[in-house]
């Protein structure tokens, strides 16, 4: 490894070194506030790094690929971390009162995502994975008071790990059919190994599959979404939501691109059926939810569905690999603002996200109440937001490439998504006539910053999509 | 390519079938001739002839777990050091830089592990509070 190379790695080498001095100082002293400062400045420093290795743009060994498009989801994962370090500050309690570990926590686990989205090899996509994976367990049985974060971690931690041990089987199969591990080796070899050897590629291909589909939550895969998003403290929530699937999604697309993988009609199909399901069956469940953040739960899986339309089209349009960027940028930073003002409203108390609670919002504080409109907005794709020119892409390039029973699914789950988001905003200005105005600096100039991006996507993408199609 | 792997598995198939066969007859066989009691005794697991005493269900500490956690972790680090010392020649001064940095990683993480009490038995300190402190929950 050369010194170029270590220069396209000042991302990830900014965040292991924040991880290590995270480390050192908790054995020195602990003290809570220094060790917030000290995330704060290396997410920052990890983000000009992601910057900076911009000029380095190279594979780093066989295991990562440093890209531009990998590096611009790189800074929207650090964006993300950045804003569940600000929401985390006084939003719930440890055991023990401090919490410098669940800073060093959230720090490995950014890495871990930035390790897998510039993953191009099952070895790295593994490892990174995994790192993001244990640290979010501990992250979700954080808080001390109630069962609901535990019995949350134990469930993501079982089922997540029956995912992983799907997925590295695949790997193994995959393996012996191919005898390559990058995503590129495989991807040469997979067609000739098919012919010989259909059966393992194919029984390779679905594993892999499922275990991607369940860190993704698709239907069938989705039964752990809920339960681990209502109990979680909601900045680790809007954390697994954004940089969790998000970067898992990157990962996915990287192997789908990198192998080629569009040229496996089978695949194509259970990918296609996974989308229609997800669409379909989450916006169902979402309309039954009276608590947020399980609405929210069911909505994710009904925007994964529609991200992966974009996947399933990328060969049939030009402007697929945009499409991904924009929907993703989208979705993560919709994501971010609701969960930000639902951060804020139950900060006393984490669970206490059901729907009455946002009653009288309006008149308690506006900019939080505001935000969280224009972030529902977003998600049912109302115009001026970028949640609007997100399914416009992602429904341009499912009419470029014909595949009109998704677009069926989507309209319809589009649909029936306006009701349960304009509930919510219904619930936000119905006064209950006694509503005390809270005050919060923080999670009011976060939430206004973050809505203002919103709108900008928006309402004026030209300069982001140029972006976006540079990259 | 069908008929190929039809061939090759029916030998697994017919074992697979014989090995059920085998359990159901056993299972079968003791359940048509043996004898049925329904005594007060009948359903206690038989512990040596000792009447058994007390729950199944013991609470272990969780040192027990933790000391064993650092035992597979360390163990394991120490496979990776093994596997660059076999390479010594071959790595040169790169795999040398590699591996100070990872030993170094693994130093301090053990001096967290230290500091912040996971090696002492018995009372915590992992949150920074004297013993005295513990009890009422305070933060220095």
């Amino acid at each position: 490894m050369n010194g170029s190379q270590m220069q396209a790695l000042m991302p990830i080498l900014m965040l292991s070194l924040t991880a290590i001095v995270l480390m050192i100082q908790a054995s020195i002293k602990r003290d809570e506030k220094a060790t917030w400062i000290i995330t704060v400045v290396g997410i920052l420093l990890a983000l000009w790094g992601a910057g900076y290795a911009r000029d380095f743009s190279q594979p780093v060994t066989i295991l990562l690929q440093v890209d531009n498009w990998g590096l611009f989801f790189t800074a929207l994962v650090l964006l993300a971390s950045l804003v569940t370090v600000v929401l985390s500050q006084d939003s719930f309690s440890s055991e023990g009162g401090s919490k410098e570990e669940y800073y060093l926590l959230l720090v490995l686990s950014a890495l871990g995502a930035v390790i897998l989205i510039q993953s191009s090899h099952m070895a790295s996509l593994l490892l990174g994975m995994e790192l993001m994976g244990v640290a979010l367990y501990a992250m979700i049985a954080f808080p001390k008071k109630g069962l609901l974060p535990l019995e949350a971690a134990v469930k993501y931690l079982v089922l997540s790990g029956c995912a992983s041990a799907i997925l590295l089987f695949g790997f193994a199969l995959l393996y012996a059919a191919t005898g390559e591990l990058s995503y590129k080796g495989i991807g040469e070899k997979a067609a000739l190994a098919y012919i010989s050897n259909p059966l393992l590629v194919m029984a390779g291909t679905a594993m892999v599959t499922a275990g991607i589909a369940f860190k993704l939550s698709l239907v069938p895969f989705h039964m752990w979404t809920p339960d681990v998003y209502q109990g979680a403290p909601t900045p680790v929530t809007g954390f697994l939501a954004t940089v969790s699937k998000g970067a898992v999604f990157v990962a996915l697309a990287r192997i789908y691109m990198d192998a080629e993988l569009h040229q496996y009609e089978s695949l194509i199909l259970a990918l296609s059926v996974l989308a229609a399901f997800s669409m379909l069956i989450g916006n169902l469940l979402a309309l039954l939810q009276e608590d947020i953040k399980r609405l929210l739960a069911y909505s994710s899986i009904a925007h994964f569905g529609y991200l992966l339309i974009v996947l399933i089209a990328l060969t049939g349009s030009e402007m697929a690999s945009e499409a991904v960027t924009f929907y993703l940028a989208a979705y993560i930073l919709t994501t971010l603002g609701a969960f930000t003002v639902i951060a804020r409203v139950s900060r006393e108390d984490q669970q206490k996200s059901q729907i009455s609670e946002f009653e009288g919002l309006f008149w308690r504080n506006k900019i939080q109440a505001t935000a969280l409109t224009i972030a529902m907005l977003s998600f049912a794709g109302i115009p001026l937001t970028a949640g609007f020119m997100a399914k416009f892409f992602v429904i341009n390039v499912a009419i470029q490439g014909s595949h009109w029973f998704l677009l069926s699914a989507l309209v319809i789950g589009s649909a029936i998504g306006i009701y349960y988001y304009l509930r919510i905003i219904f619930s936000m200005s119905k006064t209950s006539g006694n509503d005390i105005g809270f005050r919060d600096r923080s999670g009011d100039i976060t939430a206004l910053l973050l809505t203002v991006l919103i709108l900008m996507l928006g309402s004026w993408p030209q300069p982001f999509i140029a972006f976006a199609g540079g990259l | 390519m069908e008929n190929q792997y039809a061939n090759e598995i029916w030998p697994l198939a017919i074992y697979f079938g014989m090995v059920i066969m085998l359990v159901v007859t056993m299972l079968a066989l003791s359940w048509v001739l043996g004898q049925k009691r329904r005594e007060a005794a009948t359903n206690d697991p038989f512990e040596s002839g000792v009447v058994s005493v007390g729950g199944s269900q013991i609470r272990i500490s969780v040192e027990f777990y933790l000391v064993a956690i650092f035992f597979v972790i360390f163990d394991l680090e120490t496979l990776f050091i093994f596997a660059w010392a076999v390479a010594f020649f071959e790595l040169g001064w790169a795999g040398y830089l590699s591996i100070t940095v990872f030993i170094g990683v693994l130093v301090l993480a053990l001096v967290y592990q230290c500091r912040s009490g996971a090696l002492e038995w018995g009372n915590k300190t992992r949150t920074g509070l004297r013993e005295d402190q513990l009890t009422t929950g305070e933060s220095t």
